[in-house]
């Protein structure tokens, strides 16, 4: 699990860095506040963050307000390390968007058991988004299968209806059994949309698409239906 | 096979697949009635002696499933099939309770179609001498 761990003093840093290292995390660090945010609004940014509250440029507080100001679908867990201890403080962290505040000097066993409440909350997180994104599959190779399925069984109706009254050296054989074959090649594939299984993606340019084979876990049929059977 | 003595019911809200289906069936010498709804094809069936049908699912109205169990309580040895856009097992487990002969996805392909119409003629022949 990839961690930012925003920390001005050196010597505190050097010791997270080691501990969170121990614990097997994947450390970023950063020495103020400006460098917070932007490796937060980076791609694949860590979503896991230890912050301190006092630091050059913005603060702790700030860099919490600011990154729960954008939109976004996997929001970080932030964890305010900071020396202030007054109860208002503690509810300034948290309102300005902390989802957890340690006190320093901090109990190391401590920090470990809320790290780890942090990482909980990132995979479910993960787990609900999966869910949800499947939900939206599903319901879009509903809605697509139902809507072609419909003038694709007028295309193959008609063009086998054609090809049983031509014969094979008719000259528009070729070209309708060609309609008839692909009007069925198209069936297939919505026969696999409605299988889909399990989210699957594949890339496409510059995007992610849905790998319907994978996704329904068949290979696609590749066998031309025969016109005169 | 006396097949002019049979008429099939093609139950479908999409008109060009009314208008296909009947040419097909007619084609091979069946006499065809056709209905846009639930509703339609249970009007149709107080007038008609049809034991062939051909229901869509997804219908305006009253869906394929309901038509179905209405149709069974009614005419105990009509051969139904279910012909669907979209098709789950959860669709077809409800349409083995509704009492449907058999099931199929579009797009299906004429020769089984018109397999399925003749097998059913010849059981309901077979049926009615007992």
């Amino acid at each position: 699990m990839k961690i930012l761990l925003a920390e001005d003093d050196l010597i505190s840093r050097r010791i997270l860095e080691a501990i969170l290292g121990k614990w097997n995390y994947d450390v970023i660090s950063v020495t103020n506040g400006n460098d917070a945010v932007d490796k937060l609004l980076e791609k694949n940014a860590p979503l896991l963050v230890l912050l301190d509250w006092v630091m050059p440029d913005k603060d702790g507080v700030e860099v919490c307000r600011i990154i729960r100001e954008k939109e976004t679908t996997s929001p970080p867990y932030i964890i305010l390390l900071t020396s202030k201890r007054e109860k208002k403080d503690v509810a300034k962290g948290l309102d300005s968007g902390a989802d957890d505040y340690i006190i320093k000097p901090y109990d190391e066993n401590e920090l470990r058991a809320r790290l780890n409440v942090g990482c909980r909350m990132i995979e479910l997180q993960n787990a609900l988004a999966e869910k949800e994104k499947f939900q939206g599959v599903l319901e879009m190779a509903g809605a697509v299968c139902h809507e072609i399925n419909q003038p694709l069984m007028t295309i193959t109706g008609y063009s086998e209806f054609l090809l049983q009254g031509i014969s094979e050296d008719n000259p528009q054989f070729n070209a309708l059994h060609e309609i008839y074959v692909q009007g069925h090649r198209l069936g297939n594939i919505t026969k696999q949309l409605m299988e889909i299984t399990t989210y699957k993606t594949k890339r496409y340019l510059q995007r992610e698409i849905v790998d319907i084979d994978q996704a329904s876990q068949k290979k696609p049929e590749n066998q031309e239906p025969n016109s005169k059977e | 096979m006396d097949l002019d003595q049979h008429t099939i019911l093609v139950v479908d809200d999409e008109e060009s697949i009314r208008d296909m289906l009947k040419m097909v069936f007619v084609n091979k010498k069946f006499k065809v009635k056709t209905a846009e709804s639930a509703e339609a094809a249970l009007e149709l069936l107080k007038d008609e002696n049809i034991y062939i049908m051909f229901l869509d699912l997804n219908l305006p109205g009253m869906n394929g499933i309901e038509l179905c169990k209405k149709i069974r309580k009614n005419i105990p040895f009509a051969m139904i099939h279910a012909i669907t856009g979209y098709a789950s097992l959860f669709e077809l487990s409800d349409c083995r309770e509704a009492g449907f002969d058999d099931y199929f996805t579009k797009p299906i392909k004429l020769s089984m179609l018109l397999k399925t119409a003749k097998d059913a003629v010849e059981k309901i022949n077979r049926w009615r001498k007992k």
